[in-house]
């Protein structure tokens, strides 16, 4: 019953990284403080995006004082579809997708029926500062909604299935694809009970599933075989991880990255401490994949030079 | 990352380095306190603190009148707590020298009761050995037929055992009520006439010996005649004797108070004279007699810079304080090495500290169901929409009101488990509720419970730690540890191993390399 108290020298040798050695030898070293603003802040991430040709949602406007709730009719006039997010949230906290409203009436993703009221209330709420990190003080930033492309339909509940990409260095070094469930409740949180698929980073091909930390070969609701899953503009998707570091200058990564029907991969945001759940996905310890790219990998490469690296690994 | 390997090497040898010297200074302070100040490492050690009352009592004749009594010096073992001496219109002198009270009055007549108190602790058991030169002595004038009876004592001293002195008293005891040595040991004799004849004997050998007065440290005992032993001075220094058993030094508890053949007490124009010894036992902490006893050591000035010079008030606020290090190290440990994670870093400190207060029962209770109507009230409030400050304000104010209907009607019901309530700080209570129920809105009941019970696990080890008895006295009375508890905690800063839960979270990625 207790083996695994005695599973470190194994973890170890398997490259398997762990929380402190994280914290400790990768983001207190490479990911310096003063740049975590750069990503906290949607608003922020998305200008920097956009300033250095990364594909996101567009922004379709920010409400930053009580006073502003009122025109949100005014400000997404002519959108039939927007979503409401905090700037400073994380973990999808406090996203409100509204698929359609009419004169009486918003309609939420998940299928919920919100008067005007609710909808003030909520983005009153997001100014207030009820889904930001330490519940400081908010903006509420509206964008276009994303249009899923259908080839995920099969893979996921509800929901939006995006890709995890882990940057090390400017290089791609971990791939997962997330994918919500029943349980997850249409998020693509591993811990709520998402599906993780890890994917090879040359080749897209996915190596390993797991739901709640244990193998799994197909998705618990849809029935779909998840070793079927591809991800259709492979390279664009690491380009945006790749672009990632360059914007921000964070040496440790996690790009969240959506496929949109008509402008292809975009970036939803990007984390300054990625969790360490992708090693269970793709079941491979990082570990050993960022001293491969310590001492094996270039260094003064262009975003796309790297990523062609990368993906000439597999050949 | 091989690169960077070698300077986190450094950080951590300079740390660790710190950490030796903490604990080498830590080691030097326990040492220290222990010698200078008696500090024990144990809360229940106790110093035993002896009063010696002396009672004088004489009928004055109408002149002048002095009084003369020996008294016990601090070459002898214990240390002198105070002495004090009570006699109203005497002029009081002490002669250090031969170790006597002297007090002289003018004009005295009639009973006249004077009072000689003497506080005394730390028992050091076995006199040092005194090598005052003792004077050279002649031997004893003798009839031929005393020196046969002596020299007949001696060779019977030769069959019994240990040094030369304690065969001769053992010889002495065994030959005491012979008729055929009555020329030397006479039959009848008093405790003082028997030492006497010892040190004849022993004069005879030119060893010089002479009379000590002792009590005995018994609570409550009271006596008018100091037992009486034998001090000889043999192989370059005075020994000590018990005349009956002739074992060597001072038992424990014992307390010499004259030494020579000098009456205990002399009267000078009084009559009846007499003196009865009184002792009454007390107890004092290792803490409050530190004073004194640094002062006996010449060490007050560290002693005047410690906090057990402070009034008690602040003494306590920093008793209560040096514990905290001690909590958070557990805290760090359950975080970063076992892995657990808990609502707010601090928290779980914060309320081990409560249930030491509450005890642990009544306070994890009380607590649990303060956080359960909480919990209810946050969920009904929830509806509302309320913005956060005032959300959250709203749920500090209903804790205090909770609080404080719980500790009035625990009270009057006389419940201790209810009235415990006041005890938990306010605003953290106010914080578990509030986060328990964002968490149970976004990641449902399971992860909630789960999290507040990971919080409870932590307080309840913190707990167990921090309310032992020991350990908290321990942290006070060698507060030089909380030093090295910091530098464990910064090397814990770099610690890079797995947590203990990371080993089951990633368990799966055994099987799939291998």
């Amino acid at each position: 019953m207790f083996e695994w108290l005695f599973n470190g020298k194994k973890l170890r040798e398997n490259g398997v990284l762990g929380m402190n050695d994280r914290n400790y030898s990768v983001i207190a070293k490479y990911n310096k403080r003063s740049l975590y603003t750069l990503v906290d802040d949607k608003v922020k991430t998305k200008r920097l995006a956009n300033s250095i040709n990364i594909n996101t949602p567009k922004m379709i406007g920010i409400i930053e004082f009580q006073y502003q709730v009122k025109n949100l009719l005014d400000i997404v006039k002519g959108y039939d579809t927007f979503v409401i997010k905090p700037a400073h949230g994380s973990g999808g906290k406090g996203v409100l997708v509204i698929k359609k409203y009419d004169a009486k009436h918003f309609y939420s993703a998940s299928g919920d029926v919100l008067s005007f009221k609710d909808v003030y209330q909520h983005v009153s709420n997001t100014l207030s500062g009820l889904f930001s990190l330490g519940g400081k003080y908010d903006v509420a930033l509206i964008e276009e909604a994303v249009n899923f492309s259908d080839v995920f339909k099969n893979f996921s509940y509800h929901g939006v299935p995006d890709v995890r990409v882990i940057v090390y260095k400017g290089f791609p070094a971990m791939v997962m694809m997330r994918l919500a469930t029943k349980e997850s409740g249409g998020r693509a949180n591993l811990h709520q009970g998402a599906v993780g698929v890890g994917l090879d980073v040359s080749t897209g091909l996915p190596l390993n599933a797991v739901m709640h930390n244990k193998p799994i070969f197909e998705h618990p609701d849809t029935k779909a075989n998840l070793m079927d899953l591809r991800v259709p503009f492979w390279r664009e998707h690491l380009i945006i991880g790749s672009l990632a570091y360059d914007m921000t200058g964070l040496g440790y990564l996690g790009a969240d990255i959506v496929l949109d029907e008509n402008r292809g991969p975009m970036m939803l945001e990007v984390n300054a401490r990625p969790g360490l759940a992708i090693q269970i996905a793709n079941g491979k310890g990082l570990k050993t994949r960022l001293q491969e790219i310590d001492e094996k990998y270039p260094l003064g490469l262009s975003a796309e030079e790297r990523v062609d690296f990368v993906l000439n690994q597999g050949k | 990352m091989k690169l960077n390997l070698t300077r986190f090497f450094t950080i951590r040898k300079v740390l660790s380095l710190l950490l030796i010297c903490a604990v080498g200074y830590a080691a030097y302070s326990i040492y220290y306190k222990v010698k200078y100040w008696g500090f024990s490492l144990s809360p229940k050690a106790v110093t035993d603190v002896w009063t010696v009352d002396a009672k004088i009592s004489f009928r004055a004749l109408g002149g002048d009148v002095k009084v003369s009594l020996a008294v016990p010096n601090d070459r002898d073992g214990f240390k002198i707590l105070s002495e004090e001496i009570v006699a109203k219109g005497y002029k009081i002198t002490q002669d250090k020298i031969n170790s006597r009270v002297v007090l002289e009055g003018k004009d005295k007549e009639g009973k006249q009761n004077l009072y000689y108190r003497l506080s005394i602790y730390d028992d050091a058991q076995n006199v040092a050995l005194n090598s005052l030169l003792a004077a050279k002595i002649d031997r004893p004038i003798l009839s031929e037929e005393e020196t046969i009876q002596m020299r007949k004592i001696w060779e019977l001293s030769e069959l019994q055992k240990g040094d030369k002195i304690q065969k001769a008293i053992l010889a002495i005891n065994q030959e005491v009520n012979n008729p055929t040595m009555s020329l030397i040991l006479p039959l009848n004799h008093t405790a003082k006439e028997f030492a006497e004849k010892v040190i004849q004997v022993l004069a005879y050998k030119r060893i010089p010996a002479r009379i000590a007065r002792t009590i005995k440290l018994e609570e409550g005992r009271k006596t008018e005649k100091p037992d009486i032993m034998l001090e000889a001075y043999y192989d370059g220094h005075w020994t000590l004797y018990d005349l009956n058993t002739a074992k060597i030094g001072l038992p424990k508890n014992w307390v010499i108070i004259q030494r020579g053949g000098v009456s205990l007490l002399d009267v000078k124009g009084g009559e009846d004279s007499t003196v009865v010894f009184s002792v009454l036992k007390s107890v004092a902490s290792p803490l409050k007699m530190a004073e004194h006893r640094a002062k006996a050591h010449d060490e007050l000035w560290s002693y005047n810079y410690s906090m057990y010079t402070l009034p008690v008030f602040e003494q306590n606020t920093l008793k209560w304080l040096m514990i905290f290090p001690l909590a958070i190290l557990v805290v760090v440990i359950m975080r970063n090495v076992i892995g657990v994670s808990t609502m707010g870093t601090f928290t779980p400190m914060l309320l081990a500290m409560a249930l030491v207060r509450t005890g642990f029962w009544p306070g994890l209770i009380c607590f649990s169901v303060m956080i359960a109507l909480g919990l209810v009230m946050r969920a009904l409030v929830a509806k509302l929409n309320l913005l956060l400050v005032p959300r959250i304000s709203f749920v500090v104010i209903f804790v205090i009101l909770l609080i404080q209907v719980l500790t009035v009607v625990g009270y009057r019901l006389n419940y201790t488990i209810v009235s415990s309530a006041i005890f938990f700080p306010i605003i953290i209570t106010a914080w578990i509720i509030e986060r328990a129920s964002i968490t149970w809105e976004e990641e449902g009941a399971v992860n909630t419970l789960k999290e507040i019970l990971f919080t409870f696990i932590t307080a309840v080890v913190t707990y167990f730690v921090i309310s032992n008895e020991y350990v908290r006295h321990v942290m006070f009375a060698f507060n030089e540890l909380n030093l090295v508890i910091l530098f464990v905690v910064m090397l814990l800063g770099t610690y890079t191993g797995y947590r203990v839960t990371e080993l089951m979270r990633f368990a799966p990625l055994i099987h799939k390399e291998n």
